[in-house]
């Protein structure tokens, strides 16, 4: 009896152990199971958080299609925040954060997307500065790259497509100018008058005019318009003009002679009421100027700006008011 | 007690790799198949603006400008936002 007990309490003891054992094994297999379970969806949302989500061009889609035409610009700098508040109290454009990744953020005007900001930082050790990245339409994003190739330019990026954006690329002209091409999802923005604080005009500077619009008129099939020589006045200035569907869409020009700015590059202008002003503003917030307020071909001011991380561009004034005599 | 150690190994490896995964994913956006936003480029620097000459024109002519063989020199749009761009491409603006 004394034995029995004996055997019966140490079989009882083994049966605790096991289903302690056991339940401790349960536990543990579960919790991994649980731990696996919480990193596989960490990284499923992770992965799908990541695809950064761009808003489209036009809202709602417009179906037009204006090639050649400069349809966005993004700026690429190590300071999105400092940019913010520049281009913010300049202009007057508000911002907001892109879900899938923090280091861009959209720039509206009036509630509408007017530019992208785009975080990156400086690579060390090297000579870059931050800019202004131009995006013209194209129907086809591959093709413009290989017609790039073809014609002695470079891809720096190759097509990637966004959701709700489109397919773009980056490029590099034969000059070494960069540029973006983007066929946008939903079609390309119609044709209007930009307001003050929107992108009106865009040029190109290079070393030889001629030979570019070669380039550019076989990837965005340009009329290309000799303002130089159909002007009769400016024989030393070259300056074309790049139009499609009958409208000017940039100009192309010689980098000045005594410009010491020798890399070609795309300079884009945003409308502003009074150039002068701008100017003034943008140095209280931390910018520079460039190149002094002016009075250009159209009878306006104009003036290039950097802003604080040194990233250039324009403002122009643009009014049936604008009857200011011309530099001759 | 082996056995849940083990599991607990398994399970913390395993964490670790997924967290590792999930990271890569999301850090991509340097490179050009990332996922997050990619193309972004900054120019050659060192240079600076020199003055521009009187008669250097940058702008767009208005339009209405014609040039000695009576071609019309294409301008901006100019119609308002809505209102359709005007496509004449001889009137001022």
């Amino acid at each position: 009896m004394g034995l029995a007990r004996q055997s019966q309490s140490v079989r009882g003891e083994t049966a605790v152990n096991h289903s302690k054992h056991s339940a401790g094994n349960l536990l543990g297999q579960g919790l991994c199971a649980a731990l696996l379970y919480a990193a596989a969806i960490t990284a499923v949302h992770a992965a799908l958080g990541a695809a950064v989500v761009l808003p489209p061009l036009t809202q709602p889609a417009s179906g037009e299609h204006h090639v050649g035409k400069v349809v966005w610009a993004d700026l690429v700098t190590p300071d999105v925040d400092g940019a913010k508040r520049f281009y913010g109290a300049l202009f007057g454009w508000t911002f907001r954060g892109m879900p899938g990744d923090s280091n861009y953020a959209l720039a509206l005007l009036d509630g509408e997307p007017v530019a992208g900001l785009f975080q990156k930082a400086l690579p060390a050790g090297q000579s870059q500065q931050p800019a202004w990245l131009t995006f013209l339409a194209v129907r086809d994003v591959d093709a413009a790259q290989q017609g790039a190739l073809q014609h002695g330019g470079k891809v720096l990026f190759k097509a990637h497509y966004y959701p709700h954006r489109g397919r773009q690329a980056v490029l590099a002209d034969p000059d070494g100018a960069v540029f973006a091409v983007l066929a946008a999802e939903g079609g390309d923005p119609p044709d209007y008058l930009a307001v003050p604080g929107e992108w009106i005009w865009s040029s190109l500077l290079v070393a030889d005019p001629k030979h570019e619009t070669d380039f550019y008129k076989s990837l965005f099939d340009y009329d290309v318009y000799d303002l130089a020589s159909e002007g009769g006045s400016e024989a030393d200035a070259q300056h074309y003009i790049l139009s499609s569907d009958n409208y000017a869409r940039a100009g192309l020009n010689g980098l000045p002679a005594d410009s010491m700015r020798r890399h070609p590059h795309w300079l884009n202008f945003v409308r502003v009421a009074d150039a002068a002003d701008t100017a003034k503003k943008a140095v209280a917030l931390g910018g520079r100027v460039l190149v002094e307020p002016r009075i250009d071909r159209h009878g306006g001011r104009l003036a290039v700006l950097a802003d604080p991380s040194g990233a250039p561009f324009g403002v122009m004034e643009w009014s049936d008011a604008d009857t200011k005599q011309e530099p001759q | 007690m082996k056995r849940m150690i083990r599991s607990w190994t398994i399970g913390a490896v395993g964490l670790l790799a997924l967290v590792t995964l999930a990271a890569c994913v999301v850090g991509g956006y340097e490179g050009d198949g990332g996922v997050g936003y990619v193309g972004g480029v900054y120019e050659p620097g060192g240079y600076v603006y020199g003055g521009w000459p009187a008669g250097y024109r940058v702008g767009p002519p208005r339009g209405g400008v014609r040039g000695p063989g009576g071609r019309a020199a294409p301008s901006i749009p100019h119609g308002a936002r809505g209102g359709g761009g005007h496509r004449d491409g001889g009137k001022g603006h």
